[in-house]
């Protein structure tokens, strides 16, 4: 059995679930202050169905870290910075103890200047005299060479209780991003450790022991308790990777697609290319920082079901202000729900309140409440299209860099809407007539991304890099850096990336990949050229395991998937 | 994190797959390090700095702007067409006012391609900024044109497509032709008889350093360009000015190169040569980025750089004074044995040798320029070259008269009965039409 727990900004789900299906699901209240008791609340309802005896696997999406650095509840970073030439590293500034550190390197790796050891030590010792016990130690260029990162690090051995290098991150070239990233990551490193503690703790004392313990990524893979330890800003934003990741499990989508997800007072939308839900080029932002954390291509639009209708002298205004709920529930602003209870006939709570309110409103406009609701409707379903297509073209503009990708390119044309989220049920035959697309609503939308995080499998990336001329082989993430031979070529390289990824992926994580569930995703070899003669090869491939579903439970949830 | 003071877009498009040679200069690896360092400087992260995809140019785009012969499609590739393509991405977001400015960072370059192409001359085969400003004339109101040509090689392409148009001025600074390919941008070339003062050359001794450049900058080319009054200013970015550069002899450099953009203040920038690729071009360009758009670019040093490696003798600061005022005076009052004078009947004449050292071909021509008193005039040339012999070019000038117009239609429907050409094209820039006659018999 797995469990699946996603701690969302409302709502904390729970799912247990057997290869044959559905076991108990639960939904209880998110609590800010105490995200830690909303996951035992869940877990108790859970259990008041089922011992959870024989789990095997219990998997946490968790809003924890997002919300740490969205409110600027963070340790102390020392942030360790060593830059070659190019823009003023001055300019990167983030945290409170940040140094730049004399040294650099060359857009090959080659060193320009060597680091400056004697700074780096005094630099260490006056953070630890205030008290910073957390450090991010990030080069320009390392990637290429992690070596003044290792240098650096070296020196900090023993006397701090954490560190992140930045080549450690990703094989990605941006250097401030991965001085935010490192930032954040150690930032957060404290806090995120004590809650993995408690976490464990309150499992044993509820009697439940699965032998897996993973964390939910932004990207919609996993990552083990473990590994979060060490990279716990990768579970930041990982709440719209869990719902594509549900609706992913139910639907098995094989074509270009749209997902919409509506809550409460957002849609988040997602697109996804052949079945594969879109991953971020170049990966998230976090508080106006632009991050090498992947994520899920997803946008999310100020729209939802309790978005407040008021008018204005432009006429019909819907959202982004939320007013407490509709009026159907209680609340004093009509909202979209309540223009749906009339639309739809839903009889959906206090139907005369949702009435009422739409009345008020129809005066305006000297129309019928029935045509008044009508009329929300249409609004809201006509701005969720023009957020789609701005997306798309959006994606559909990417760069390509190669002759032959340019005339080759293949632009996403979406066949299909998936539709998941409370409100969003009621709006799909609007839906489907404005985008002109049929419209999917999965069975079990409303615990869509408990069931994300229970099936979602791990992640990964890893970017390989060879210089033959230098005769150097740098794989980042896995921490390779090594020599190769002078006729190293693009072959060998596609099978050491993938190779190493599996090897480390079985080591480290307990985890067998098939080296056929590798994709490498980009690759290139180039002459070096020296006046006129070639002196070596710049080799690059990049691999990942995308993400997908666990396939000893890819039937669990499956639906039928029927359109309207 | 900074924020660009003006917005920029970057039509990025590095042609990773190909090479004129595998070792030639123009090869795959060129823009390889630039966009490493682009990205790991988070560039197009940067608030108001976004990447574009180019646009793929139509072979009307080619065809409105070059004789080709035999015919368009045998000069240009794919590459050629999505490099032109990118230049008229970047003008489209200039014009469409989507973006402040504008930088094509595209290869293959461009500005040895002239008016007439029977192959490649200079590592280019059609001309990238001509094709982007006649684009530029053609769907948007903009009339006076400047081009200043940064490249250390005299832009003869650029300036034989705009030596009879007195609405696009061409300035170059580029390294003597005495000492450099291709061998031509002397103070006298200063344009054809109807657009006198629309072409300057500034040509400048070898190792001319930072001061050099940005001397002529301030004293010849502003002031001229204030003159022109245009609507709109193009850079010729070539590199190959940088004092690392294989193939050249000049001691400039990025801090140089970013000064010049920030003073020059171009709406739309567009590649073209430099070939010190890991020494020069990720600093060049990153440099004219920052500049451009605002932003601190003042620790952008090259990492070989010596203060030494930049400076110039104090007689080429001599010589230059000299070679300013002497560009200036020609501009202002050229002299009258600069204007070529040459006649037959009402047309003015010229013959030109050209020899494409990329496609190692030999070309002969003959421009007859109808004096016109309402038009720039009529153009037709005759050319004929080592691959394709007895052709004719015919061009009506986008601000022609009915009587040119009328002429040069004419002369189409004439010559093809004439039997003398085997291969003709007609160039309507009234209508943005090209018409083609080709005898294969
Ligand atoms: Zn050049
Ligand atoms: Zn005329």
């Amino acid at each position: 059995m797995i469990l699946g727990i996603d701690v969302g900004g409302t709502h904390t789900d729970a799912v247990l679930l057997s290869r044959e299906g559905m076991v108990a699901s639960a939904k209880v209240a998110t609590n800010h202050e105490d995200l830690l008791g909303s996951i035992r609340l869940a877990l108790g309802e859970i259990l008041k169905h089922d011992s959870m005896e024989g789990l095997k696997r219990f998997n946490l999406s968790t809003t924890l870290c997002t919300n740490a650095i969205v409110q600027d509840e963070l340790d102390a970073v020392g942030v360790l910075v060593s830059a070659g030439p190019g823009i003023d590293p001055a300019h990167f500034r983030i945290g409170t103890a940040y140094s730049l550190i004399r040294g650099g390197l060359d857009h090959r790796g080659t060193e320009l200047t060597p680091l400056d050891l004697e700074q780096v030590k005094g630099v260490v010792q006056d953070c630890r005299l205030q008290g910073v016990k957390v450090f991010s130690l990030v080069g320009k260029f390392s990637p290429r060479n992690p070596d003044h990162e290792q240098q650096m690090a070296a020196v900090l051995e023993g006397k701090c209780d954490f560190m992140t290098l930045g080549h450690s991150l990703s094989g990605q070239l941006n250097f401030p991003r991965r001085i935010a990233t490192a930032y954040y990551n150690s930032a957060v490193w404290p806090m995120f450790n004590r809650f993995a503690n408690s976490v464990s703790q309150s499992l044993e004392e509820l009697g439940v022991s699965p032998p897996h313990l993973n964390i939910l990524k932004a990207d919609g893979g996993t990552m083990t308790m473990n590994q979060a330890r060490q990279m716990p800003v990768e579970s930041i934003f990982s709440g719209p990777s869990a719902s594509i990741m549900g609706c992913v499990a139910m639907c098995r989508p094989e074509q270009d697609a749209i997902l919409l997800d509506m809550g409460g007072t957002t849609t988040d939308m997602a697109v996804f290319a052949s079945g594969d839900p879109l991953i971020e080029t170049e990966s998230m932002d976090l508080v106006h920082r632009p991050t090498l954390v992947r994520a899920m291509k997803t946008r999310s639009i100020g729209l939802g079901g309790d978005s407040a209708v008021s008018c204005s002298d432009q006429g019909l205004c819907i959202g982004p202000r939320r007013l407490g709920p509709c009026m159907a529930c209680g609340g004093q602003t009509p909202t979209v729900v309540d223009a749906l209870n009339l639309v739809q006939g839903l009889c959906f709570g206090d139907v005369g309140a949702s009435t009422a309110g739409i009345q008020e409103l129809a005066k305006t406009f000297q129309e019928s409440a029935q045509d008044c609701a009508k009329m929300i409707v249409q609004t809201v379903c006509r701005e969720l299209k023009r957020q789609a297509l701005e997306l798309l073209s959006r994606i559909n503009e990417r760069p390509v860099y190669t002759v032959h990708e340019l005339l080759e390119y293949r632009k996403i044309e979406p066949q299909k809407i998936y539709l998941i989220g409370g409100p969003g049920r009621m709006l799909a035959s609007f839906l489907q007539e404005t985008l002109g697309l049929p419209v999917v609503v999965p069975d079990h939308y409303q615990v869509a991304n408990a069931l994300g995080a229970a099936l979602a499998r791990p992640t990964m990336e890893a970017e390989l890099f060879a210089d033959t001329r230098k005769r150097v082989l740098t794989i980042p993430v896995l921490g390779v850096n090594e020599s190769v031979p002078s006729d190293y070529s693009l072959d060998q390289a596609r099978t050491d990336v993938v190779g190493r990824l599996c090897r480390h992926l079985a080591d480290r994580l307990d985890w067998n990949v098939s080296p056929a569930d590798v994709e490498i995703v980009e690759e290139s070899e180039m002459n070096m050229v020296n006046d006129v003669s070639q002196v070596g090869r710049d080799i690059r491939v990049k691999s990942q395991i995308k993400p997908g579903i666990v396939p000893d439970y890819d039937q669990a949830v499956r639906c039928v998937c029927k359109e309207l | 994190m900074q924020r660009a003071v003006n917005s920029m877009g970057i039509v990025f498009f590095p042609a990773f797959d190909w090479a004129i040679s595998p070792t030639h200069p123009e090869r795959q690896e060129r823009l390889l390090y630039t966009m490493d360092q682009l990205k790991e400087e988070g560039i197009f992260d940067l608030p108001g700095i976004r990447e574009y995809k180019p646009d793929v140019a139509k072979m009307e785009d080619i065809r409105r702007v070059h004789f080709c012969f035999p015919d368009t499609g045998s000069n240009v590739t794919s590459s050629h067409l999505i490099s032109a393509g990118g230049a008229m991405k970047a003008a489209k977001l200039f014009a469409e006012k989507q973006e402040d400015k504008s930088f094509a960072l595209v290869r293959p370059p461009g500005h040895h391609a002239m008016k007439v192409v029977h192959g490649g001359r200079g590592f280019c085969n059609v001309n990238m900024e001509a094709i982007m400003v006649e684009s530029l004339r053609d769907d948007y109101a903009i009339k006076k044109v400047a081009i200043v040509d940064t490249d250390c090689h005299h832009g003869d392409g650029t300036q034989d497509i705009y030596w009879h148009d007195p609405d696009v001025l061409y300035i170059s600074m580029h390294q003597d032709g005495r000492t450099m390919f291709p061998g031509t941008g002397f103070p006298g070339e200063i344009g054809g008889p109807k657009a006198r003062g629309t072409t300057v050359n500034i040509p400048l001794p070898p190792h001319t350093g930072n001061e050099g450049f940005l001397y002529v900058l301030q004293n010849v080319i502003m002031p001229i360009l204030k003159d022109f009054q245009p609507d709109i200013i193009v850079n010729s970015a070539g590199q190959d000015n940088h004092f690392t550069d294989p193939i050249t002899n000049m001691n400039f450099s990025a801090q140089g190169y970013a000064e010049l953009s920030r003073i020059l203040n171009p709406d739309i920038v567009v590649l073209e040569g430099g070939y010190s690729i890991q020494g020069a071009l990720p600093y060049v360009n990153l440099g004219i980025i920052l500049a451009l758009t605002g932003l601190d670019y003042s620790y952008v040093l090259e990492p070989n750089y010596r203060p030494e490696a930049v400076q110039q003798e104090d007689r080429i600061t001599d010589y230059l004074k000299k070679v300013s005022d002497a560009v200036l005076k020609q501009n202002r009052s050229p002299d009258t044995d600069a204007i070529s004078r040459e006649r037959e009947g009402k047309f003015f004449v010229r013959s030109k040798e050209i020899f494409y050292d990329t496609a190692y071909i030999t070309e002969r021509q003959r421009e007859y320029l109808l004096d016109c008193d309402h038009c720039p005039g009529l153009l037709a040339i005759e050319s004929s070259s080592s691959r394709t012999r007895n052709c004719l070019g015919l061009e009506i000038p986008k601000t022609g008269c009915e009587k040119c117009t009328e002429l040069g239609l004419q002369m189409f429907e004439q010559s093809q009965k004439e039997g003398r050409f085997k291969n003709i094209q007609l160039i309507d820039r009234i209508h943005g039409e090209s018409l083609r006659y080709r005898d294969d018999a």
